[in-house]
This record gives structure tokens, C-alpha cells and sequence, in this order.
């Protein structure tokens, strides 16, 4: 049992609008998923990468294939039978906390719907902030009286104190400055020493991806044009369209 | 021609009671880009806001004055400065979905602008623009309307309005930030194409020093509204010597794939008045004598300035 996938993703498709209208913005789509494993995903704007974590997390119907979770088909449940397994964490993590509540009541909602075990939740909530190495204190704060940075944090931590099985990344550093995003990946990192976190990693930036996945999946109008070690896609890649992606990364020179 | 295009003489700002800027010098010369670093909320783009000095933006300039091609902008009335923007001073922001009208073709807004600025819109030239530039679909571009398009082609169109109107200085703040790899590498060619064809001079902020390294001949990285580091890119990123530099450089992915290292705590909060060196709470090379150490920039190497050299010769 020890070899099943965690997540397996099996020819999905997805379109929006009927008719000459169809739009497919994904076409026949397969990636599966390792438990502990961190996949980047890694594609230019319109490609489809958060069309997938939406599918992924069930918020968004499919039009054709099958999702499995550990094994077991899950395609077509609804988002709350899944979000104890799937937590979504996005761009804009100050849009995703209710402006009007304090982190810490955004944080006790979250375990109120998700988590079985309501005991010390107080203490869960601040030992997850001071993971990601934030003040406790600041869980009285409201989002808009922290920085980008630490909301980012804050969201991590939010999605972690319910214990999911899969944390999906969509663009999660791309607001910030360079300083904040190498700061939250570096506390990623550590979780993942700690846990053995198993994440999906949406960047277009395929020089942090290198820096931090196990694998990394280059997505390309709707399909996976190749995907492997960090080491074979920067090294050796295979594909055009990764090469392309390869020679616009601008190192510092 | 003056010597500069631009020259900013210890310039200090503040939006109300906060100071944003504090006592900035430093030159663009003819031909030059310059690009301004340093992490969200440094000041990087209020020093744009001052140099367009539009009121309506909030940034007052309190000391210190701006020197446009030998004339003194720092304090022009409404009508004179509506004179120089555009047609001088050429700017293009970080997000141009809110510069352009959605729903009204890119024909309309260019001859709009052209002539808010006094100047004729001939869409030959405008086209000849976009081909110099590389656009797809140049002939027909102008009669499409902003939702119509990608937001790395509306940062396009944004460049090129600019472009059009051959302003002798071009600011460009964080004009590449919201756009895909390959269309920022795109536009960062086409903006260091123009320089060498028309000799601008350009004045780029980012937080980016990957994308500064690659367009840039000089930069400046500043720290809480101080310039901390100040000079030819090359000798700043071969020979890194502030420490918020230092940390900066290494906050980025590089070609060996190491974890990159964050910079831990927050800059002091606005105009927050500090005893010694404001980077202090966050630097590693901190010691006893930063708690007094007063804010001065030196000369290290010829073309080369830092306000401290705690962290000179080790590793990053």
C-alpha cells in the first residue's frame, strides 16, 4: 500500500461555455502525487495551473476524468467533503481573511468546521503561528494591520492548523518582494523537515521551483509538456517550450 | 543638453506626517538606466511620485530639489509641470489596467493623451512604434480595446504611449512585475533596445535585482527611505558591501539551486525617528557601535557607495 499515490489525477478535462463557444482550457491532464512530495507546477498566465488546484479541491466540476485520493475515487464530491484533506492557499491571502475578524477568529473558524478535535485550540493556533515564525501575539491583529509577508504566513498557518493531507500553493509568493518570499519558503522548507508536508507548488517562477520541489511539471495550454527532477528540467531539458521558459529566467549577472 | 537629465539633490519626502524619503542624492546622465532597489515600502516608488510631482498623489517634497536637465522642477505650478510630463518626463506604472479605459479602443486613448500633451497623433508613427518594438499585430493593434488583451500586452501598450511621445526621461515603476517571465524578458529588451537607439535615459524601479542586473548600468538600493548603496551595478553585485544589499542579493534563486535566505522583521515604520543605523534590528553584522552609527554614504571604489561596510569581505 506503501506505493499508492496520494493524489492521482487521470485524463481530466475541463472547458468552459457550450457549443462554438467552448473554450478547453484543459485537455487530458494526468499527474499523480507522491505522499511528502512537493510538485511545481510551473506555467505562463492562462495555462490552466489554478483551473487545476480548483479542480483538484473539487470547487470547480470537471468535464471529463477522474480524481482519486489515496487510492479511492473522489471525483464529483463536493468542496466540504474534501477540504479536510485539500487546503487551498492563494495569491492574494488578504482577500482570502475575512477583513472584519481577527486572524485568531479567522483561525478558530477554520477548526470549528474542518478539525474533530476542538481541544486547545488556542494553543494549536499560536504553536502554528510561531512555526511559521510569527509573534502569537499578531493573531489579535486584523489582516490589513499586518504586511504582505506576514499575511502570506498566516494563511500558511491557517491551512496547517487543520492538519490536511495536501497543501495547494497557487502563486503564493508572487505578490511579494524577494526578502518575504525567500523568508515563507524557507519556513515551507522547514515544515517540510518537520512533517513531511506534500504540496503542489503553482509558480511561473521556474528558478524558485528549482530551488525548493521534488519535482517540477511544465504546463503549457492546458497540458504537461514535461515534467521531472528539478536537475533534469533546468539541466537537460527536453521540450521547446521549456527551453524558452529556461532562457527568460533572468539570474542576477 | 545638461550634464544630467536628472538630478536629485537631498531630497526628502513625506506623505503628511510621515517621512518617506530621507535625504536622496543621486544622477542620471544622458543615455543612462538607472534602477532603484529595494523591498515593498522603502520609498522606491514615492520617489517617482516626487519626480512627477503631482500633487494628487500625496508625496510633498519637504527639503532638497529636482533637477530636470539643468531646470530646478521641484516646485512648478499645475500648468507649467502639465508642460513637462509626458513630453519630458515619460512614465509607465506597475499596473496599466488601471491607466487605460477598458472599453474604448487604444486609437482613442493615444490621440487623447498625444493631444492632452499638445502633441499631433499620427498612427503612422504610432505603428512604426510598435514595430521598432516588436508588437505582434502592429498594424491593427491601436483598434483594440485594453480587455481585449493580455496584461503583458497592455503593459505594452503602456510603453509604447510613452514611447511615442520622446520624453527624454523614462520612469518606469515595477513595470515589469505583474507580467510572465517571458513577457517581462520581452519588455526589459525592448526597453534597453530604445535606450540604445535613442539614447534615453531611464530611471527603473524593481524589486527584482535579477531583472535591475540584467537592463541596468547603475543602481541604487535603498533601505526605510535611505539610500544605503548607491553605483555602477556591476561593481555593486560582484562586490556587495551594505549589509541590506548583502541580504537582498541572497534573498534571490539562483543558478544553483540553493534555498535562497530571507531577511527576518519588518524596516522601522514609517518616519519613525532612530537612534544610529535603522537596519540594525535585522543585520547580522550588527554591533555596538551601529547603535550610535550615524547615517553616512561613502566611497568605497571609484563609482561605488555604501553607508556601511560592516559586512565587507566575508561570503554572502
Amino acid at each position: 500500500m506503501m506505493d499508492t499515490p496520494i493524489l492521482e489525477v487521470k485524463n481530466v478535462a475541463k472547458s468552459y461555455g457550450k457549443g462554438k463557444k467552448e473554450h478547453k482550457v484543459l485537455t487530458d491532464l494526468s499527474i499523480s502525487l507522491r505522499e511528502g512530495e512537493v510538485l511545481g507546477i510551473i506555467g505562463e498566465s492562462g495555462c490552466g495551473k489554478s483551473v487545476l488546484l480548483n479542480l483538484i479541491a473539487c470547487l470547480e466540476p470537471l468535464t471529463k476524468g477522474q480524481l482519486f485520493f489515496k487510492g479511492e475515487e473522489y471525483t464529483g464530491k463536493k468542496p466540504k467533503d474534501v477540504c479536510r484533506w485539500f487546503q487551498i492557499i492563494f495569491q492574494d491571502s488578504e482577500a482570502a481573511f475575512d477583513p472584519k475578524m481577527t486572524i485568531r477568529q479567522s483561525m478558530h473558524e477554520n477548526l470549528k468546521l474542518l478539525a474533530e478535535n476542538q481541544d486547545d485550540a488556542d494553543k494549536r493556533i499560536e504553536a502554528m503561528i510561531q512555526i511559521m515564525g510569527l509573534a502569537p501575539e499578531l493573531a489579535d491583529r486584523y489582516p490589513r494591520q499586518l504586511s504582505g509577508g506576514q499575511v502570506q504566513r498566516m494563511a500558511i498557518a491557517r491551512s496547517l492548523v487543520t492538519e490536511p493531507n495536501l497543501i495547494l500553493c497557487d502563486e503564493i509568493t508572487s505578490a511579494l518582494d524577494v526578502s518575504a518570499q525567500a523568508t515563507i519558503l524557507q519556513y515551507l522548507q522547514q515544515l517540510r523537515e518537520m512533517r513531511g508536508l506534500t504540496m503542489i507548488f503553482v509558480s511561473h517562477d521556474m528558478a524558485l521551483c528549482s530551488t525548493f520541489c521534488d519535482r517540477m511539471a511544465i504546463m503549457k495550454d492546458g497540458e504537461i509538456v514535461e515534467i521531472g527532477t528539478p536537475e533534469q528540467i533546468m539541466d537537460h531539458p527536453q521540450h521547446d517550450y521549456t527551453k524558452l521558459l529556461l532562457d527568460a529566467v533572468l539570474y542576477v549577472k | 543638453m545638461a550634464e544630467n537629465i536628472l538630478e536629485i539633490n537631498n531630497l526628502t519626502v513625506t506623505y503628511g506626517q510621515f517621512k518617506i524619503i530621507t535625504e536622496v542624492s543621486f544622477k542620471v546622465k544622458p543615455g543612462e538606466i538607472v534602477c532603484i532597489a529595494g523591498e515593498s515600502g522603502c520609498g522606491k516608488s514615492t520617489l517617482i511620485k516626487a519626480v512627477l510631482g503631482l500633487k494628487q498623489l500625496g508625496a510633498q517634497v519637504q527639503e532638497g530639489s529636482i533637477i530636470l536637465d539643468g531646470r530646478d522642477i521641484t516646485r512648478l505650478g499645475v500648468e507649467e509641470r502639465r508642460q513637462i510630463l509626458g513630453t519630458q518626463i515619460g512614465y509607465v506604472p506597475q499596473n496599466t489596467r488601471g491607466s487605460f479605459n477598458n472599453i474604448r479602443s487604444y486609437e482613442i486613448q493615444y490621440k487623447e493623451t498625444m493631444n492632452c500633451h499638445g502633441l499631433p497623433f499620427v498612427k503612422a508613427d504610432a505603428v512604426d512604434v510598435f514595430k521598432r518594438l516588436n508588437f505582434p499585430d502592429a498594424e491593427d493593434i491601436l483598434s483594440y480595446q485594453p480587455w481585449e488583451m493580455s496584461g503583458g500586452m497592455n503593459q505594452r501598450m503602456a510603453i509604447g504611449l510613452a514611447v511615442l511621445q520622446k520624453p527624454k526621461l523614462m520612469l518606469a515603476d515595477e513595470a515589469t512585475s505583474v507580467l510572465d517571465v517571458t513577457s517581462q524578458k520581452e519588455v526589459i529588451e525592448e526597453l534597453a533596445q530604445l535606450r540604445d537607439e535613442l539614447g534615453w535615459s531611464i530611471l527603473f524601479i524593481t524589486h527584482n535585482l535579477g531583472v535591475a542586473s540584467h537592463i541596468a548600468d547603475k543602481l541604487g538600493v535603498m533601505y526605510a527611505g535611505r539610500m544605503v548603496e548607491y553605483g555602477s551595478i556591476k561593481k555593486i553585485i560582484n562586490n556587495p558591501i551594505h549589509p541590506y544589499t548583502r541580504a537582498l542579493l541572497a534573498a534571490i534563486p539562483g543558478k544553483d539551486r540553493k534555498m535562497p535566505v530571507g531577511l527576518e522583521g519588518r524596516p522601522p515604520l514609517d518616519g519613525a525617528e532612530w537612534e544610529g543605523c535603522n537596519f540594525m534590528p535585522r543585520c547580522k553584522y550588527a554591533c555596538n557601535e551601529c547603535k550610535t552609527r550615524k547615517y553616512n554614504l561613502v566611497e568605497v571604489e571609484p563609482d561605488h557607495f555604501a553607508s556601511c561596510s560592516e559586512g565587507m569581505g566575508e561570503g554572502l
